[in-house]
């Protein structure tokens, strides 16, 4: 039903422009061809969408699901400028509280790179800088007063995209605030703007199982995603477009531009994973990738000149089914919550988001809230009943004979023991790690045999934390002996 | 509020940094989440945790062992009213049984936990699960007869030197339970071989006490047919009713066990399956080299399998996932070569009649230089990222 109504937007012109920039990337191996052409029966243009196959991941099926109507949030009273959602920034505050900000007007960068700024969402006064222990930036929250006040850059069409220089268009994006989209693996630092990437992927699909639906976020962006695309292409002629099989269904009008169907396993579609199951050689491993919503709004803002100021967000709640939401980036996380038990803890990705505080504001990079209920007391004798109601990815308890949707709690469900081998962290790891060896070679200080063993291959998808018997915080060891690599590395 | 709880709660305090057993502080700890699984919040990501915890992990291997051990009762005392020339009924066997099993486990939980919890006080860490499994595997390698002293001598060194002196559990390079089987084995060899396998058998005369494993057919007869003399029939070994250590007797019970292991993914199947092939193909392989007639070389796959503790200890023993190596290809090589080691062990070293412990300590020595090999191979294969 979408499907058509958008597809006509596409003109003919302009696809066959897209089908020239693309068309090396439409190289399919021989042996899923045949997989690849059953899939692009209904579209304009032949695609060969190629198929990644990867059996480890997280298969149960959790409950939460959002619904795919959208709603319009009202306006908050607040915005803020998250700085914890940012990895590897040394943020450098541009603005004073009770200062007047226009809305795209800088309010802290990157000491690394003064050129990167984030932006105000909004047109008001700086209300609070908050600062968390030694003095580190958590964030900056604007009071929203009168209309949008935009500051003004020149737009860029699509079709004058050629005649930019490429080095014009990085700084627009910096001096824009969306450069940052872009993030370089494997750090997950900010692109580097010097170097040429090998790849760019592209992730419909956000972090968390329930991130927004892309179908949604694209409903009335198909013409700006084709023309972030394009925008990228000036950056890297490889450009990788993924997305998981469930949600190739409501993506039927952009289906020619999707290149890679990963399945629908936790977390295939993430970047760091699509990059391992893809990758050749040794140079691809700096390859960019870059969030759908944030490539729309990228093109939103060439397109326009304007900052863009909406996202889309779900929050996911128990069984609750609620509507892909749309707000202002950095929204207040009670506005969007709504009531939740005190108890629970609210974070941006089950699975690798941050917890937040219910009374800060949602992040530059993130669009998804969970709100995850607590679990009753101590249970009496809890380590051997039969548990029906406990899912897990072993086949220890009960839950495991039943196929049906599952609720999980935010404990830890036994206490942290020492590693005892069992592999259950390899068995799940998606790029074929193994956790607990380079977990002991990190917390030996031999980050040479970590390396070897593959740790900056590692996605951060936090599967081999959540599986482990005796509940070792591996992702977290893991993501710290990534980060120090990187800082060590950056000198 | 629960009753118990709320007993955990008022002693609370005394078991406390500041209070008068702040030593004992493990004990309490370990106590108190024995009834009460602790399940503290999330700090790190990810928010979401499985209900898989040691404890669940551990008391599974427990469950596993609860054929073998009421198997296990059950025969100690059918074999020593045969002994004794009567045949005991279901519950009297049992009763006679338990009246002399129960108190080697009963010594060997005691003393044990002795240890960890010594070892848990001074260096200030909870006691970790999987002592539960060690003090229950070590007695049910022994021969019923074993004098308890012997049992707290054997229970001590396997957790001391065999694991705590490692760091605990986690950190052990042997199984610490075969390390106390083979203290005790090679300590005391009078009270571990001969006729000692039958409780209550030495107060009769002219009653054999061997086990299978230490016949061998003399003047040209076959093996199977001189076992089948003694008792021990094909069958009478697969279900179990033939004298020998207390766990291991019963070939049905113990893969039964093996088969909830490797369904509940406890036990890694490729230990097993591995230790299984390695069994038969040596087996096989002995079994047509010409000039055996009558040694366990030419028993074939069958008697192999089911005599000794071969099945025991593969699917409880080499399972340990602390001592088998920590990848898969390395866990198929460490089960074929325990396989393979216990029938050289059994037939080509006439010292040793049982062999199957020796090869799962010396496969246990050997898992780590696996793990290296694989490991080498696989990072061999990655395209490199630093």
């Amino acid at each position: 039903m979408l499907a058509q109504t958008l597809c006509g937007k596409v003109s003919k012109i302009y696809c066959i422009d897209i089908q020239k920039r693309f068309g090396r990337l439409y190289f399919l191996p021989e042996s899923t061809s045949k997989t690849g052409r059953s899939n692009c029966i209904n579209t304009e243009i032949m695609n060969h969408m190629e198929k990644i196959t990867l059996s480890k991941g997280f298969t149960l099926k959790l409950a939460g699901m959002p619904d795919t109507s959208v709603i319009q949030l009202p306006r908050p009273a607040t915005v803020g400028v998250s700085a914890r959602d940012i990895a590897h920034i040394r943020p450098k505050l541009l603005v004073k509280e009770n200062d007047s900000v226009k809305t795209g007007q800088p309010l802290f960068c990157d000491k690394r790179d003064t050129s990167i700024q984030y932006v105000s969402p909004g047109t008001g006064t700086v209300k609070k800088i908050v600062f968390g222990k030694r003095r580190r930036l958590l964030e900056v929250v604007v009071a929203l007063e009168g209309l949008d006040d935009f500051i003004q850059f020149d737009p860029v069409s699509a079709s004058h995209l050629n005649q930019v220089p490429k080095q014009d268009l990085i700084h627009r994006l910096k001096q824009g605030g969306l450069w940052q989209t872009l993030r370089q693996l494997p750090a997950r630092d900010t692109a580097d703007s010097e170097t040429a990437p090998p790849l760019i992927i592209v992730c419909l699909n956000g972090n968390d199982i329930f991130s927004p639906h892309p179908a949604l976020v694209l409903q009335d962006n198909i013409r700006q995603f084709e023309f972030g695309l394009s925008v990228l292409k000036q950056f890297s002629n490889r450009v990788i477009v993924a997305a998981r099989t469930n949600s190739l269904k409501l993506l039927a009008p952009v289906k020619h531009l999707i290149t890679h169907e990963v399945p629908d396993i936790y977390p295939a579609w993430e970047p760091g994973a699509i990059l391992y199951h893809i990758k050749k050689q040794a140079k691809q491993n700096a390859a960019w990738y870059i969030n759908v919503q944030g490539l729309v709004r990228m093109a939103q803002f060439l397109e326009t000149g304007r900052y863009p100021v909406d996202t889309m967000v779900t929050v996911t709640k128990g069984n609750d089914k609620k509507p892909h939401m749309i707000t202002r980036q950095g929204s207040p996380i009670r506005l969007l919550a709504g009531s939740f038990p005190l108890s629970s803890l609210i974070t941006t990705g089950q699975f690798n988001g941050r917890k937040v505080d219910p009374d800060s504001h949602l992040g530059f990079f993130e669009n998804t809230l969970n709100i995850i209920p607590d679990a009753p007391a101590d249970e009496m004798f809890g380590f051997i009943r039969p548990g029906m109601d406990k899912p897990t990815m072993s086949k220890a308890f009960l839950s495991t004979l039943l196929d049906r949707k599952v609720q999980m709690d935010c404990t830890m469900h036994g206490e942290e023991r020492a590693c005892i081998n069992c592999s259950y962290c390899e068995n799940i790891c998606p790029v074929d790690l193994m956790p607990s060896f380079i977990m002991k070679a990190l917390v030996s200080d031999d980050i040479e045999e970590a390396l070897e063993l593959g740790l900056m291959d590692c996605c951060r998808c936090g599967l081999c934390s959540f599986t482990c018997p005796s509940k070792i915080e591996l992702t977290y060891i893991l993501s710290q002996g990534m980060d120090l690599h990187h800082k060590d590395k950056q000198g | 509020m629960n009753p118990l709880k709320k007993i955990f709660a008022l002693l609370e305090y005394d078991f406390s940094d500041a209070g008068k057993f702040a030593k004992l502080a493990p004990l309490f700890d370990a106590t108190k989440t024995f009834f009460f699984l602790p399940s503290p919040k999330n700090k790190q990501g990810p928010f979401i945790r499985d209900h898989l915890d040691l404890k669940r992990y551990m008391s599974f291997v427990i469950i596993s062992l609860l054929p073998v051990l009421f198997f296990g009762i059950y025969n100690t005392g059918y074999q020593s009213g045969l002994a004794r020339g009567e045949t005991l009924g279901f519950w009297s066997a049992f009763l006679s049984g338990a009246w002399v099993v129960l108190p080697i486990i009963i010594v060997s939980y005691a003393v044990g936990f002795f240890w960890e919890i010594l070892f848990a006080a001074i260096r200030r860490h909870p006691i970790s699960e999987g002592f539960l499994v060690t003090g229950l595997l070590f007695p049910l390698t022994l021969p019923p007869t074993i004098p308890l002293w012997q049992v707290a001598m054997g229970i001590s060194f396997g957790v001391v030197i065999g694991k705590e002196i490692f760091g605990g559990t986690g950190r052990n390079i042997l199984n610490p339970a075969l390390t106390a089987r083979a203290f005790v084995f090679f300590s005391y060899p009078v009270t571990m071989s001969g006729n000692i396998w039958v409780a209550g058998a030495n107060a009769v005369d002219g009653i054999t006490g061997a086990t299978a494993l230490g016949i061998t057919a003399e003047g040209g007869s076959s093996l199977t047919s001189v076992l089948s003399e003694q008792g021990f029939t094909l069958s009478n070994l697969f279900f179990g009713f033939v004298p020998g250590s207390i766990g291991e007797t019963s070939a049905l019970c113990c893969l039964i066990g093996a088969v909830f292991l490797m369904i509940t993914r406890i036990g890694n199947y490729r230990i097993i399956l591995g230790g299984l092939a390695g069994l038969a193909i040596t087996a096989i392989l002995f079994y047509f080299l010409p000039g055996t007639k009558g040694t366990w070389a030419a028993a074939g796959p069958l008697y192999h399998l089911c005599a000794g503790g071969f099945l025991f200890g593969i699917s409880f023993m080499a399972t340990d996932p602390v001592s088998a190596p920590g990848t898969n290809p390395g866990r198929w090589i460490f089960g074929f070569l325990i396989g393979f080691l216990t029938v050289i062990l059994r037939v080509a070293n006439p010292a040793f009649a049982e062999g199957v412990m020796l090869a799962i300590l010396f496969m246990n020595v050997f898992a780590p230089l696996l793990d290296h090999l694989v490991m080498k191979h696989r990072i061999s294969k990655r395209i490199p990222n630093v």
